[in-house]
C-alpha cells in the first residue's frame, strides 16, 4: 500500500499533486459506474493500463501488485457470465479492472506523507464541527500503512515457530498470538507517538 | 541540562513500583543498569513524561514533566528498545520530516533539516528506504536521526545495542561517543559504559549505586551475583 508500493519517478502522474490524483480517481470511479458501453470501458481499461505502466512499475511488478484484486474481479465477471450474459461479464471486468489499475497507478505515484496531508485537509470541515481530529485520523491511516509489513512479518514468524515445533499452522493458533503481540506493540507505538510529539493536541 | 527527581514515586495499581527517588542528573553521558524489572525504564520514562510520578516531581531544565509536559518533552528524545516501533511513516526521509512538520516547520526548513540530519549520521543513502527493510544498525541510526532532528537537548536510549552484531554495536558506540547532546543510556551492555561520566544502578526499584562506571558496574556485578 502507498509507500510500501510507492515508486520513485518523474512520470506525469508523479508530477500531479496528490489531491489531483485522488480527485481523478474519484471522478473516474463514478464515471465508470455510470457507463456500461464497452466502446468506452475497453479504452478506459487500456488507458488505465497505460497509466500504470507509465509510472515505471514494469509489467511483471504491475501484475504482481494487482493480481489478487484482478483475480477477484475475474471471479465477479465469471459470476456475471453465468448469471447474466457474456456482455455483462465483460462490462464488469473492464469497469473494475480499469479502476483497480488506475488505483494502482495512483498508489505507485503518491507518497504516504502527501496522502496523509490530503486526508487531513479533507477532514478539516469535520474537525471544525468537533466531530474528529483530522490529524489523528490521517496519522491512523499512516500507521496502518506503515505497520502492515510488520504484522505480516510477525505472522510469518509465528507460522515458522509452529513449523519449527512440528505443529500444524492453524488459523486459531496463529491469529491469537498475532493479535496479542500486535496489541502489545500498539501500546509501545502509542507511547512512541507521544514521545516524538506527533499528536498536536 | 539538569534533570531533577524530587521524591518521585510511581504507583501501579495502588502499590509503589518504586520508592521516592531523589536524584539530580547533569552529566553529559550517563548510563543506567540493573536487573530486568529493576525500574530502569520507568526512571527513564519519568524524564520525558511518558510515565507520570504519582507523587513528587520530575523536572527537566526546570520544566515539570506533568504541568509543563509538552515543553519538557520537547527537550528530550527517546529511543525505544525496539526502534522499529517508533518509525511511524514507511519511508525514512518522510518519517524524519514528519516530526518536523508536526512542530510547524516550513517545507524549506523541513527539507534542509532532513538532509542535514541524514548527512550527519551518514545515512543519506537510506533516505528513500522503507523503514521495515532497514537492518538493526541502520534502524538504530535512523531512529536516532529522526529523534535528534527536532533538536532535543537530551537523548535517552533504551538498550540501544540489544540484538546488534559486533560491527553495528561498535558503530552505535562510536555514534554515542560523538553526540554533542546529553545522553542517558539504559543498557545491559556494560562495555558500552566505558568512558561515561556517571552510571546509576537500580535494584528492586531503588537506586542501589551511583558513581563512576567502574565503581557502579562493580556494584552491579555484586547485585547480579546474589
Amino acid at each position: 500500500m502507498l509507500n510500501g508500493l510507492h515508486i520513485e519517478g518523474d512520470s506525469p502522474l508523479h508530477r500531479l499533486p496528490a489531491r489531483g490524483k485522488l480527485v481523478l480517481l474519484f471522478v473516474t470511479a463514478v464515471g465508470l459506474f455510470l457507463v456500461s458501453d464497452l466502446r468506452v470501458l475497453v479504452p478506459a481499461l487500456a488507458l488505465s493500463t497505460g497509466l500504470l505502466l507509465s509510472t515505471g512499475v514494469g509489467v511483471r511488478e504491475a501484475f504482481r501488485r494487482t493480481r489478487f484484486v484482478l483475480f477477484t474481479v475475474l471471479i465477479l465477471a465469471a459470476a456475471n457470465y453465468y448469471l447474466h450474459s457474456p456482455h455483462e461479464a465483460l462490462v464488469v471486468f473492464c469497469r473494475l479492472a480499469a479502476l483497480v489499475l488506475l488505483a494502482a497507478a495512483v498508489t505507485a505515484t503518491t507518497g504516504i506523507s502527501a496522502f496523509m496531508d490530503e486526508v487531513t485537509r479533507l477532514l478539516m470541515p469535520l474537525e471544525r464541527r468537533g466531530l474528529v481530529q483530522a490529524a489523528d485520523v490521517s496519522l491512523a491511516v499512516g500507521l496502518v500503512i506503515r505497520f502492515v509489513p510488520e504484522i505480516l512479518a510477525r505472522y510469518r514468524d509465528i507460522a515458522d515457530a509452529h513449523r519449527a515445533r512440528g505443529l500444524p499452522v492453524r488459523p486459531l493458533t496463529t491469529l491469537v498470538p498475532l493479535i496479542i503481540l500486535t496489541l502489545k506493540d500498539a501500546d509501545t507505538i502509542a507511547m512512541a507517538i507521544d514521545a516524538r510529539g506527533f499528536r498536536r493536541h | 541540562m539538569d534533570i531533577v527527581f524530587t521524591a518521585a514515586t510511581v504507583r501501579y495499581g495502588g502499590r509503589d513500583a518504586r520508592p521516592p527517588l531523589h536524584l539530580a542528573l547533569c552529566e553529559r553521558r550517563m548510563g543506567v543498569v540493573g536487573l530486568n524489572g529493576s525500574g530502569k525504564t520507568t526512571m527513564a520514562r519519568l524524564i520525558n513524561g511518558l510515565v507520570k510520578p504519582s507523587e513528587g516531581a520530575v523536572t527537566v531544565e526546570g520544566l515539570d514533566t506533568v504541568t509543563d509536559e509538552k515543553a519538557a518533552r520537547g527537550k528530550t528524545g527517546f529511543i525505544f528498545q525496539n526502534p522499529q516501533h517508533q518509525m511511524i511513516l514507511p519511508v525514512l526521509a518522510e518519517d524524519i520530516a514528519f516530526g518536523l512538520k508536526n512542530r510547524g516547520f516550513t517545507k524549506a526548513e523541513i527539507a534542509e533539516r532532513t538532509e542535514a540530519i541524514l548527512a550527519r549520521f551518514d545515512i543519506a543513502h537510506l533516505a528513500r528506504r522503507r523503514v521495515h527493510e532497514l537492518s538493526g544498525g541502520e534502524t538504530q541510526l535512523a531512529a536516532i536521526a529522526s529523534v535528534l532532528v527536532t533538536g532535543p537537548d537530551l537523548l535517552i536510549l533504551d538498550e540501544p545495542t540489544n540484538q546488534l552484531d559486533l560491527r553495528n554495536r561498535a558503530m552505535i558506540e562510536r555514534t554515542l561517543a560523538g553526540l554533542p547532546e546529553q545522553v542517558i543510556v539504559i543498557t545491559h551492555d556494560l562495555a558500552l559504559l566505558d568512558g561515561f561520566d556517571r552510571v546509576l544502578v537500580f535494584h528492586a526499584g531503588r537506586l542501589a549505586a551511583d558513581g563512576r562506571p567502574a565503581e557502579a558496574v562493580a556494584a552491579y556485578r555484586e547485585i547480579a551475583a546474589c
